[in-house]
């Protein structure tokens, strides 16, 4: 650092954030310089495919949902494009996301605190009144995110399902799947809102822990501390 | 094909603008006079021939009904049932098709903008340019009348032979009858005629007489006059058919909800971008994370 001498790398070096990207393909949770991998290639891969089928699903499905949203079904080629459409789509998203869920469910294992995110806690860290020095790789929101995505993929799942062969069900199931997929579906949109928010605009640095791959130290030391310290071996700055 | 000569009331998934209400015109009915129905059949082949149907495959069912239920191409069915009331045989025959509901749990439950409409006389009636053959009319519907057709992927009922009541003629059905027991004009004058019909009935033994209009719906432009009022599912009518709750709720709750909560979270996080900003992690140097909340 203190020396002026102009710094030639050797040849063959890579920036750190190069080296980061490579080792990133197969591994996680280790550090690279002033970097650390988070998500390895293979869970970014099944993320941006949910991720694809999710947005495929909400622009086919939307158009059917409300005439306010009909103009989306140009896009495809018409509500009659969407209705064909709209299951197939269904069927690669829960496919993904029934991947996603087994790829990470080990890792979302719900610690007992983590269910005072339901709570009054949510509210203390959106309004950056309080960090908990506790939190692992994923904090109980992103646990109880991961779940609800988990629990609404085999909701519109199933609702899906009848509703695009309604005339192999019954009346009775017809109406709780019209029902089911509606409120599933709400429920999805609303958390997905706030999923992007949370991972782009709120919290910057946290959306390249998903395209490239790693987050800084001082991300990790912010976000996740307890994460931070099992991956550095160091001690956080607090405690 | 949707009449392009009468206004539309009110058509599937649009919000507004769906009819001008300039030119008024009263309701049309079918009558049907259960009581004088000999199950001949006219009506089935002459809405079968004016509509251009496909033929579909009779079905020996041990009874006089032609096949089990309506279908597709099969628009216009009498149904069949043998009874014994009172020690006599009954042979309940029943023109069953398209009931042309007031407040219509096809069009309620459609999401293809203007692929079911009503128009100012009261019929309703399906646009195959713009169905997409989801089904969910025949979930909204309380008497199982819309058909999806495998060979088109289109829904198809009873117009009410739109096309000809728009020039002035006749439904084919009605035009057909031998007995008489079919009659079409306003829903006022077809009311008319069914209370007689009923006063009739009830002189000739028949107490319970009635006409079948039901309310649940907001009345039908197909009205049925029965012998033995008191007991529609006799003749395979709901006692009470109501749209669906769930469509209802579907419709009219759920979706505005929805809207508001989508739309809610999105100014939500607006909101919070606004008031909090992105988090970021603290300035190098000692001191703990948690002091860059305070300021």
């Amino acid at each position: 650092m203190a020396d002026l001498a102009p710094q030639i790398p050797a040849p063959g070096a890579l920036h750190p954030l190069n080296e980061a990207m490579i080792r990133g393909r197969h591994t996680e949770n280790v550090t690279v310089g002033e970097e650390i991998i988070r998500h390895r290639l293979l869970s970014r891969v099944i993320h941006w495919s949910v991720a694809l089928f999710f947005f495929l699903a909400l622009f086919t499905g939307l158009p059917i949902w409300t005439p306010i949203f009909g103009w989306m079904a140009h896009l495809f080629g018409g509500l009659a494009v969407c209705r064909w459409l709209h299951p197939w789509v269904g069927i690669l998203f829960f496919a993904g996301s029934a991947a996603m869920f087994f790829h990470w469910v080990k890792e979302m294992k719900l610690q007992p605190n983590d269910r005072a995110w339901l709570g009054p806690k949510l509210w203390k860290y959106l309004s950056y009144a309080e960090e908990d020095p506790e939190v692992g790789k994923y904090n109980g929101g992103q646990k109880l995110f991961f779940f609800t995505v988990g629990l609404g993929a085999l909701g519109v799942l199933l609702s899906g399902v009848v509703l695009w062969f309604p005339l192999s069900f019954s009346q009775l199931l017809r109406e709780l799947s019209l029902v089911l997929h509606d409120v599933t579906f709400i429920l999805f949109a609303v958390a997905v809102i706030a999923h992007i928010y949370l991972g782009t605009a709120a919290e910057p640095g946290t959306f390249e822990s998903m395209t490239r791959g790693t987050v800084s130290k001082r991300w990790a030391r912010l976000h996740h501390p307890r994460w931070y310290r099992e991956v550095t071996g160091e001690e956080s700055r607090r405690r | 094909m949707p009449s392009q000569n009468l206004e539309i009331r009110q058509s599937s998934a649009s919000l507004r603008g769906q009819g001008s209400g300039l030119r008024h015109l009263p309701n049309v009915s079918k009558y049907i006079d259960t009581s004088t129905c000999i199950g001949c059949k006219a009506c089935e082949v002459a809405c079968q021939e004016w509509n251009d149907l496909r033929v579909v495959h009779t079905q020996q069912l041990g009874s006089y009904q032609t096949m089990p239920s309506l279908d597709a191409d099969f628009w216009n069915l009498i149904k069949f049932n043998e009874l014994e009331i009172d020690g006599n045989l009954a042979w309940l025959m029943r023109k069953d098709q398209c009931m042309h509901c007031s407040d219509p749990g096809c069009l309620r439950a459609c999401p293809a903008p203007g692929a079911i409409v009503q128009y100012e006389n009261g019929i309703v009636d399906v646009n195959p340019e713009q169905c997409i053959g989801c089904g969910l009319c025949e979930t909204g519907c309380p008497f199982d009348v819309p058909r999806f057709s495998a060979k088109t992927g289109k829904m198809a009922k009873c117009t009410l032979c739109v096309d000809r009541v728009e020039v002035g003629l006749e439904p084919a059905c009605i035009k057909s009858c031998p007995t008489g027991c079919l009659h079409f004009g306003t829903k006022d004058a077809m009311l008319a005629l069914a209370g007689e019909r009923v006063d009739q009935l009830k002189g000739n033994g028949f107490a319970n007489a009635a006409v079948y209009d039901p309310s649940g719906v907001g009345g039908t432009s197909v009205i049925t006059v029965l012998a033995h009022g008191d007991h529609p599912e006799w003749y395979g009518l709901a006692r009470d058919p109501q749209v669906p709750a769930s469509v209802r709720f579907a419709r009219s709750i759920l979706r505005p909800l929805g809207l508001i909560a989508i739309f809610g979270a999105i100014a939500g996080v607006f909101g919070h971008f606004m008031g909090f900003g992105p988090k970021r992690p603290p300035p190098e140097g000692p001191g703990p994370p948690k002091s860059s909340a305070k300021t």
